[in-house]
């Protein structure tokens, strides 16, 4: 069961960073990179890292998304 | 040519962290390193010795509290870099208010959640003594609060947030707690950021680790506000 779980998680993360890589809008590969954080995140409180957990689910998924939609408003939304 | 130079540098980057993770010890194994040397220590005595029933944070403000204080600088020299970067050294003239530029919807959730997420910011500050938290993700949370208030009140120079006088000293909350509470250490116990250890100097101790966490949490939810309000061009 807990071997399924990671092995799931682990499977998501690489689709999403491979989504993240290919995605031409940068608005969509934002949000993609927030669910990666938020999948991270489940994988850490998994492992027994609560504190981690906690922290990617603000930063990671939070705060450095905001920043990244907010640095891609002020500059162009598609990857040229 | 070029696929083949992507490829070639990707490999070269990972075929040797994928032989470094399969060398990793399996979780849990007793014999590793990590559980054998100062680690076992560390779980032991750790609670009672650095004065926080939650390891991670006694680990993080008194076993490595100087490491902690080369963090929170980082964190604020990233905000002055920032700021160097993006801030126009001349004020832009203020433009007008974008009051009706937010939905009332927008507007009513975020002034209804708002208290919510400040009780749960601030408890999770407080409450990382015990408990998994403390002043860096209860500050984020505090941070994204700031953020989304910054969305329907105080735009542009006109209404600032945080006033204009004390956002600074708010911005360098953590190392000014830091250096407190370091200099502090260093008249009661002889050591830079020393915490005095005997029980009847228990309330001393705490008082010192809470405005640390304090410090921390108010200094980064400070600090994302800033780098917010930078990147969106108030």
């Amino acid at each position: 069961m807990s071997q399924a779980f990671d092995l799931v998680m682990l499977a998501l993360l690489i689709a999403m960073a491979l989504a993240v890589a290919r995605s031409k809008d940068l608005v969509a590969a934002a949000i993609i990179f927030s669910g990666y954080s938020l999948v991270m995140c489940l994988l850490w409180q998994h492992r027994g890292a609560p504190d981690v957990a906690m922290t990617e689910a603000a930063v990671g998924a939070g705060v450095t998304t905001i920043l990244v939609l907010v640095a891609i408003g002020r500059t162009c939304r598609k990857e040229k | 040519m070029r696929k083949t130079l992507v490829a070639l540098t990707i490999a070269a980057a990972a075929v040797p962290m994928l032989i470094g993770v399969a060398a990793l010890p399996r979780p849990g194994d007793p014999a590793a390193p990590a559980h054998a040397h100062v680690g076992a220590r560390y779980i032991e005595g750790g609670a009672p010795a650095a004065g926080a029933e939650n390891l991670v944070t006694g680990v993080l403000l008194n076993y490595r509290g100087l490491d902690t204080f080369g963090e929170v600088i980082v964190i604020f020299t990233a905000l002055a870099a920032v700021m160097a970067v993006l801030t126009p050294a001349a004020p832009a003239p203020p433009r007008a208010p974008a009051a009706g530029a937010v939905s009332p919807v927008v507007a009513f959730v975020i002034r209804f959640t708002a208290p919510f997420i400040a009780l749960f910011g601030a408890f999770v500050i407080l409450k990382g003594h015990v408990s998994p938290g403390g002043g860096f993700q209860g500050g984020v949370i505090l941070g994204s609060l700031l953020m989304l208030l910054s969305v329907v009140m105080g735009r542009g120079a006109r209404a600032p947030l945080v006033p204009v006088a004390a956002a600074p000293w708010l911005q360098a909350a953590a190392p000014l707690a830091f250096a407190v509470v370091s200099v502090l250490g260093l008249g009661l116990t002889g050591m830079l950021l020393g915490f005095p250890a005997a029980p009847e100097m228990a309330l001393v101790r705490e008082s010192m680790m809470i405005a640390l966490e304090l410090g921390i949490g108010i200094g980064g939810a400070a600090i994302i506000l800033a780098l917010f309000l930078a990147l969106r061009g108030d």
